[in-house]
């Protein structure tokens, strides 16, 4: 169709719609005339003539009506048609518009948060170039994926592969080192990759040169800068590069700096360049690197996963000790880091749509019950002649009326649940964009409005577009007619209460497990703990000894503040510090192979550490002050240790090996409780404490413990370490309690939605079922008056009515609890701590439920109970 | 062509409009009642599909109303064939002729 005719006629017939109506008019009457003419021609009465040609010519209404519907432009004419009588209609009933908006808002509100969150997080793109070549690897013992990878193996796999453009590797922590030389003393984060990480994932510095190919041997003494790093430290100066940093008091040269926002899972100051030498990884059995690559051209994810498989086997067979049953397992790079939050999202979602269909039934009821009630007008209009197809049409607008003006005040309930909850959950790592809402969200909203608004309404058109006229109009009200709806109407009420059973209870079971959590006893006490980290230059003490005295005498110092109860130190502090676990066996023994072999947390501490950590000392001694480096080595192990290794035996005084053979064996000393040490979620941990004093390192953590608010104190501790040694810092300052706090965040925060989200649930359900019996109640109000007139009593009609209701309820109950244990099942599969059916958490839902739904039915049978007999029958 | 009578394609009556309207400019009766006459009673033109028909082809520019006197000096919209609809009817023409010899050799194949 020529485009420009048809805008024109479109633009024609809406500007000048009066005028090509007469027109048409008058077309249509010429032709009357020219009509009656030809029959009076035929020899006819004029009277006959013009009845003869009034019934050739048909109705001038339905001719006008069906030429201006071959008219362009005419879908919309009657689309704002019927929006404007929608509108009036809706106008009329301010109460069902109102329900209806609120009941529809809630749902749309809650799915377009939850979809802005889940979007944010496992849609999202990573910032790089040609993200879904990207791809992560971890290292899997009996294909279970077990965490990072050891460097040695990693350089293997580098040389044997050829599926990756590039394949790099990243230290799996930061380090935090504190930097020396011009300008101010300041602690700073360093990531350790190799050359090829920028490469692979297609970032090139800003500023200066990117790592080259032969520095990756290490030692090289160069280091890329971050934006925000080069902003402060810097001023954003291209001086910058070229410069000579000291950290931890090695000299390092700045070579350039990374783009803006740019971060790699890690949040670091600077990148340095993992040394062959480094301190990470020095044996196979050691595992700290995670593994960033690019699939080359052509190569599918599976292909490199079956060359990596068969390198792995080929390490296996040549370091049979370190490598057996070890693996690399490939996956995106993106998946990889949304892996832990996928199944939370994807319940949270599963949620919010489940609200959405509840609160969408609802409205279908509504309509259903509206639409008899309309009964009378669509009758009137079919008589008139209107087309079933157009009163469909008419009834569906007004349904999409009501939901995107739901949509609208959904995004403001949208918003209101990101800045309540969703804003809180720690979504994955670092790079995966953040949820808000935004234009996606919104488009969303859009479209999910009008679908909700056409699911809807469409069945209660459907029904109510079903009337004949003529029985209609020649009676009174059809009650077969209602009987139908209300049948559907009360099937639609089974579901909302079975689907709000469910979530109560889903959420019943996350709130006893966060309860549970909160009041785990994680082995150590984390309230009223202030930490810190702290690191000494080497090239400043570089004898053991120097080191050792500097440690002690800092936490003397510490101890003399008053409000410090005690202060001690350890290598990587619970829960905030995981991993690094190593292998223990008995002395004398061959090292067990690897499914018989005990690994333990490998921690070293001064004297007195249990002690302030309040973790209870079961056997033997603690570590002491005489056991330095003259001293033979000493181990406290954990009570879990203990038992693997020497079961139905006294451990203390045994003899261990502990991490590798060229180790000098430790005498166990002491066993401790079992605590949790890397995962507040999961049970405790097997770990074994070693003299600190015995291997003197330049790093440590610190654990003060004080009297009151620990935070109090920070200002002190800095202020000691700096009078010490003024290259050194206090880093990291924060409470034990916080770090503990924050990984229980996401946890929380998806217990509190889903709480809020079932409660919603129940409140709409509630809603549904007192719509439902109310309307039952009112079609019944002549029933009723009967009764009353014949003698029941006012309780026999509340019975009556409390009873409908409660056999809804019933049905509903039975049907949500057996769903409830199919998201029982899916929630054990969340990386929480797994739970078994807690038979409370069904107890406490239903009975919430009950209590609820009873009141919803409680008024509308009250209201029964209060009709007048003579009223209802002098209506009649 | 029972059914036709009713219900035609609605191609077809387009087709038919143009071609009419080929010949002289025409009224809606007079269109009706030339088609009704040429065919002899097989296609009968109602006022309910006709005019449809003839907004159709006037917004697509493929002929246009004026209104005009007729015979016996009544008023009446009368409908020419613009250059756009004399090419259209071309068109239309060559598909049909198509359309027939592809049903023909269809029906005539055994």
């Amino acid at each position: 169709m020529p485009v420009l005719p048809w805008l024109r006629s479109t633009f024609h017939s809406l500007t000048k719609q009066e005028r090509v109506d007469r027109d048409l008019d008058e077309e249509l009457e010429a032709y009357l005339d020219l009509l009656v003419d030809e029959k009076v021609q035929q020899v006819m009465s004029r009277e006959a003539a013009l009845r003869e040609a009034r019934i050739e010519l048909g109705g001038t209404e339905q001719v006008k009506q069906q030429v201006r519907e071959t008219r362009a432009g005419t879908w919309l004419d009657t689309l704002i048609r019927d929006v404007r009588l929608a509108a009036r209609t809706l106008r009329k009933n301010p109460g069902f518009t109102v329900v209806a908006v609120l009941v529809l808002a809630l749902g749309i509100g809650a799915t377009t948060a939850l979809f802005s969150t889940v979007s944010a997080a496992l849609l999202s793109q990573l910032p790089f170039q040609q993200p879904d070549r990207l791809i992560a690897g971890f290292k899997t013992y009996d294909g279970v994926r077990a965490g990072p990878v050891s460097r040695l193996d990693y350089y293997d796999y580098r040389e044997l592969a050829n599926s990756f453009e590039h394949l790099a590797a990243m230290a799996d922590i930061t380090m935090e080192q504190t930097l020396t030389g011009e300008g101010h003393a300041e602690i700073v984060d360093s990531g350790f990759v190799t050359w090829n990480l920028f490469p692979a994932l297609g970032v090139t510095p800003v500023v200066g040169r990117p790592f080259m190919e032969d520095e990756d041997e290490g030692g090289a003494g160069v280091a890329l800068i971050s934006h925000d790093f080069w902003k402060s430290r810097f001023g954003g100066s291209s001086d910058a590069v070229g410069k000579i940093l000291r950290l931890d008091g090695e000299p390092t040269t700045i070579v350039g700096v990374m783009p803006e926002g740019f971060q790699v899972l890690l949040d670091v100051d600077l990148w340095r360049l993992v040394d062959r030498e480094g301190p990470f990884d020095l044996q196979r059995d050691s595992h700290s690197h995670l593994l960033v690559g690019r699939l080359a051209p052509g190569v599918s994810l599976q292909q490199a996963q079956l060359e990596v498989s068969t390198i792995s086997r080929s390490l296996e067979e040549q370091y049979p000790v370190s490598n057996e049953s070890k693996g690399l397992a490939l996956t995106g790079l993106h998946d990889a880091m949304v892996a832990k939050v996928r199944l939370s999202l994807l319940m949270l979602m599963a949620t919010g749509v489940l609200v959405l269909f509840i609160a969408s039934s609802n409205v279908a009821g509504l309509l259903l019950a509206r639409g008899h009630r309309r009964l009378p007008e669509i009758a009137t209009r079919i008589a008139l002649g209107a087309p079933r197809r157009r009163l469909i049409r008419q009834l569906l607008t007004e349904s999409v009326i009501v939901s995107l003006l739901a949509g609208l005040l959904g995004v403001g309930v949208a918003f209101g649940f990101h800045r309540l909850l969703l804003r809180a959950l720690p979504i994955g790592e670092l790079g995966i964009g953040f949820a808000s809402i935004d234009q996606r969200a919104l488009v969303f909203a859009l479209f999910l409005s009008i679908a909700t608004g056409l699911v809807v309404g469409v069945i209660p058109a459907l029904r109510a577009t079903t009337v004949d006229p003529s029985l209609y109009l020649k009676s009174g009200p059809q009650h077969s007619q209602d009987a139908r709806s209300s049948r559907l109407w009360s099937g639609l009420v089974i579901v909302q209460v079975a689907v709000s059973t469910l979530l109560l209870v889903g959420s019943a079971l996350l709130i006893s497990n966060l309860v549970e959590l909160a009041t785990t006893d994680l082995g150590f006490e984390s309230a009223n703990l202030l930490t810190g980290s702290v690191s000494i230059p080497e090239v400043k003490y570089p004898s053991p000894a120097e080191r050792n005295e500097f440690f002690r005498s800092l936490l003397e110092q510490i101890e003399a503040i008053p409000g410090v109860e005690s202060a001690s130190m350890v290598n990587k502090l619970p829960i905030s510090s995981p991993w690094q676990n190593w292998a223990v066996w008995p002395a004398g023994q061959e090292r067990p192979a690897h499914d018989d072999l005990q690994s333990a947390m490998a921690r070293w501490v001064p004297p007195g550490y249990f002690r302030t950590m309040e973790m209870p000392l079961l056997q033997g001694r603690d570590i002491d002050m005489t056991d330095d480096r003259d001293s033979p080595r000493v181990l406290v192990i954990t009570e879990s240790v203990a038992r693997k290794l020497f079961p139905g035996r006294n451990p203390i005084g045994e003899s261990v090996i502990v991490g590798s053979t060229d180790w000098p064996p430790h005498e166990v000393i002491g066993m401790v409780a079992d605590a949790r040490v890397n995962q507040v979620f999961l049970g405790p941990d097997p770990a074994m404490y070693m003299s600190t004093y015995q291997l003197a390192p330049r790093q440590m953590q610190l654990a003060v413990r004080t009297a009151s608010d620990p935070l109090l104190l920070e200002e002190s501790i800095s202020r000691i370490v700096r009078e010490m040694d003024e290259d050194v810092l206090l880093a990291d300052p924060r409470t034990l309690q916080s770090v503990v706090d924050r990984s229980m965040a996401g946890f929380s925060v998806v217990t509190l939605s889903s709480g809020v989200f079932s409660a919603i649930a129940l409140a709409l359900a509630a809603i549904g079922l007192y719509g439902l019996l109310a309307h039952a109640v009112n079609q019944r109000l002549n029933e009723i008056g009967i009764r009353l007139a014949m003698g029941a009593t006012r309780g026999d009609l509340l019975r009556m009515v409390l009873k409908r209701g409660l056999i809804l309820v019933g049905f509903g109950l039975l049907l949500g609890a057996a769903g409830a244990l199919m998201v029982t099942l899916a929630l054990q599969r969340l990386p929480f701590e797994a739970q078994t059916v807690s038979a409370a958490s069904y107890l406490g839902a239903t009975l919430v439920l009950a209590l609820v739904a009873a009141s919803a039915c409680f008024l509308p049978a009250w209201r029964a109970t209060r009709v007048s007999p003579i009223d209802v029958l002098r209506q009649e | 062509m029972g059914a036709t009578k009713a219900d035609l394609l609605r191609g077809t009556l387009d087709m038919l409009i143009l071609k009419t309207l080929a010949l002289a400019p025409l009224h809606g009766l007079g269109i009706s009642r030339r088609i009704d006459q040429v065919t002899e009673g097989v296609f009968q033109v109602k006022p309910g599909s006709l005019f449809p028909a003839l907004h159709r082809l006037e917004e697509r520019g493929w002929i246009q109303g004026d209104w005009g006197e007729s015979e016996n000096n009544r008023r009446a919209k009368y409908y020419q064939l613009t250059r756009a609809g004399r090419r259209r009817l071309g068109e239309e023409k060559e598909n049909w002729t198509q359309v027939v010899v592809a049903i023909t050799k269809l029906l005539e194949a055994s």
